[in-house]
């Protein structure tokens, strides 16, 4: 379910899972981030990215970090039950990224299958569809999928 | 500060309540804790009131702890409403600890209550997961603790008959106890061939929603033996924490190590001298993560212990002689003061079929909420005879 450059649905709109996570690619060529936050003084990063390092707790040390394109399969679970609205099975994991920070992501372009999935896998960063919400949109948003070829 | 003890407990069974809203959960847990106690109810002066989807799922949309007392017959004194997702019932007795700790009041009533099971149940799986924000993507609490016991799983050799085991433990516990959801024995069989739900876990280790109450009264030892000739539960400690942040460049404490080492510190006693434990296994073979992260077992030496029978009501430290939460049910803020009801009896000798031989240190772990990849809230009691 990746996201193609230039995609156009009939009424249908594509809307975010929520403003200010991600970078969806506007134009050929570019490629998708997530839009995390990363302390100056202690190199904290964390995503979703928050004003004040809980670290530091100083204001004014956070600055915008652009991450995730690369990460690895650390934990991982097909869950087979769903909210309503929302698909099941699932594949729900924790991605450890390239800059460190390990996040919650959705997997997606694979199998939900224990023989598909390996913990230490490479994974990259796609935006792609979550859901149809109750009006026929596509809510998207960041997921991982497994590197081909890895 | 005095010293305070554990006056009096009182629950209702927890399961599905059709025909009881918050207010008579509410009513029948704080009246079972008044007659336990055997105080006067016109000498209980501040009440602390746990809740955390009360506002979602039922039709008040707020004070509900004024709802709930006023309906037990309790008015005019300070009423405070408490949220702190599953951990909300040991957050309410930590304040009624407080109050009577520091001198303000001689006695005080912390409730934990929660109605889950709602004609239409998926708005309250929906109440669970928007906890966090998390639940926009289809975020589940399972999925969750199946993630992190496939970590165990890689890290330690740990199989999915480790996991059945905790289960067959905890649902032979609950069998006997009367307050409990569930109370049919389950065979390793059943256990892993019931349906996955979350792979590695099957539906028979996971907890359910469920509708209950649960109620503790406080007071300082001088009038506990003014009140009632059952022997005064001391409270060693009553640690409350927080999640604290994770980094790539940083080892992670996790939340339960934290509160336990604070509330083992604040008690002076070690995980060897814990008899029995309350823990919350909102899916049963998360136990095998608790024994490491409260250091009741080595590293790694959880499967060994559950393998050994080390935590069986007659083994070196029983955990979860009430079956836990996926036998007893999990009503999401009566389950921290329906594990301290729990200890109490244990360390009373009350706990009938199910009592811990010679218990004398008992301890609960109540955690809860998901915020920035780690429990929003854990709180550890440490209780003595």
């Amino acid at each position: 379910m990746e996201t193609k450059l230039g995609d156009k649905f009939e009424g249908k709109k594509r809307v975010p899972v929520e403003e200010g996570l991600f970078h969806q690619p506007q134009a050929t060529g570019e490629e998708p981030y997530l839009i995390a936050a990363k302390c100056k003084k202690c190199g904290f990063t964390d995503f979703p990215g928050t004003p004040v390092c809980p670290r530091c707790v100083e204001p004014g040390t956070m600055e915008e970090a652009h991450i995730g394109k690369k990460g690895k399969l650390e934990t991982f679970s097909i869950v087979r039950s769903a909210l309503p609205g929302f698909t099941s099975p699932s594949i729900q994991s924790y991605v450890k990224l390239e800059e460190g920070p390990v996040i919650w992501s959705l997997i997606t372009g694979v199998e939900p299958s224990e023989d598909a999935l390996k913990i230490g896998m490479d994974l990259e960063l796609v935006i792609s569809k979550v859901r149809d919400d109750e009006d026929g949109n596509e809510i998207i948003s960041y997921q991982y999928q497994p590197v081909k070829g890895s | 500060m005095r010293e305070v003890v554990v006056l009096g407990v009182g629950m209702t069974r927890f399961g599905k309540h059709p025909d009881k809203g918050l207010k008579e959960l509410g009513t029948e847990a704080i009246w079972n804790a008044v007659e336990d106690a055997n105080i006067p109810p016109k000498d209980i002066p501040i009440i602390y009131v746990a809740n955390a989807m009360g506002q979602q799922l039922t039709e008040l949309r707020g004070t509900i702890a004024q709802h709930v007392v006023s309906h037990a017959g309790f008015m005019g004194m300070p009423v405070i409403n408490v949220e702190n997702a599953c951990s909300g019932g040991s957050t309410a007795l930590r304040s009624c600890i407080l109050e009577v700790a520091s001198g303000n009041y001689d006695v005080a009533m912390a409730v934990g209550v929660e109605k889950m099971c709602i004609a239409d149940t998926a708005r309250s799986a929906a109440a669970m997961a928007f906890g966090t924000i998390l639940g926009k993507f289809g975020f589940m609490f399972v999925g969750l603790y199946a993630m992190n016991l496939r970590r165990l799983m890689e890290k330690y050799g740990l199989t999915r008959e480790h996991f059945a085991k905790v289960v067959v433990k905890n649902t032979k516990n609950g069998a006997l106890n009367p307050y409990a959801q569930f109370r049919q024995p389950r065979t390793m069989e059943e256990i892993l061939n019931s349906r996955v739900v979350s792979d590695p876990l099957t539906l028979l280790m996971c907890s359910t929603m469920a509708d209950g109450g649960a109620a503790a009264i406080v007071t300082t030892r001088d009038k506990a033996a003014k009140y009632s000739s059952k022997t005064p539960i001391t409270i060693a400690a009553c640690e409350l924490v927080s999640g604290t942040p994770t980094s790539a460049d940083a080892v992670h404490v996790p939340i339960e190590t934290r509160a336990s080492r604070q509330a083992y510190e604040k008690a002076g006693v070690g995980p060897e001298d814990i008899d029995v434990v309350e823990c919350h296994d909102a899916m049963a073979p998360a136990e095998l993560l608790i024994y490491e992260e409260l250091g009741l077992c080595g590293e790694g030496e959880a499967g060994r212990w559950i393998d050994e029978g080390k935590t069986e009501i007659n083994g070196v430290v029983a955990v979860n002689p009430s079956g836990g939460l996926a036998s007893k049910g999990h009503p999401v803020s009566a389950t921290g003061l329906a594990q301290i009801s729990e200890i109490v009896w244990q360390l009373r000798g009350e706990a009938g079929e199910r009592q811990v031989p010679n218990a004398k240190i008992g301890m609960t772990e109540n955690a809860g909420g998901w915020v920035m990849d780690d429990n929003a809230a854990c709180a550890i009691t440490i209780l003595k005879k």
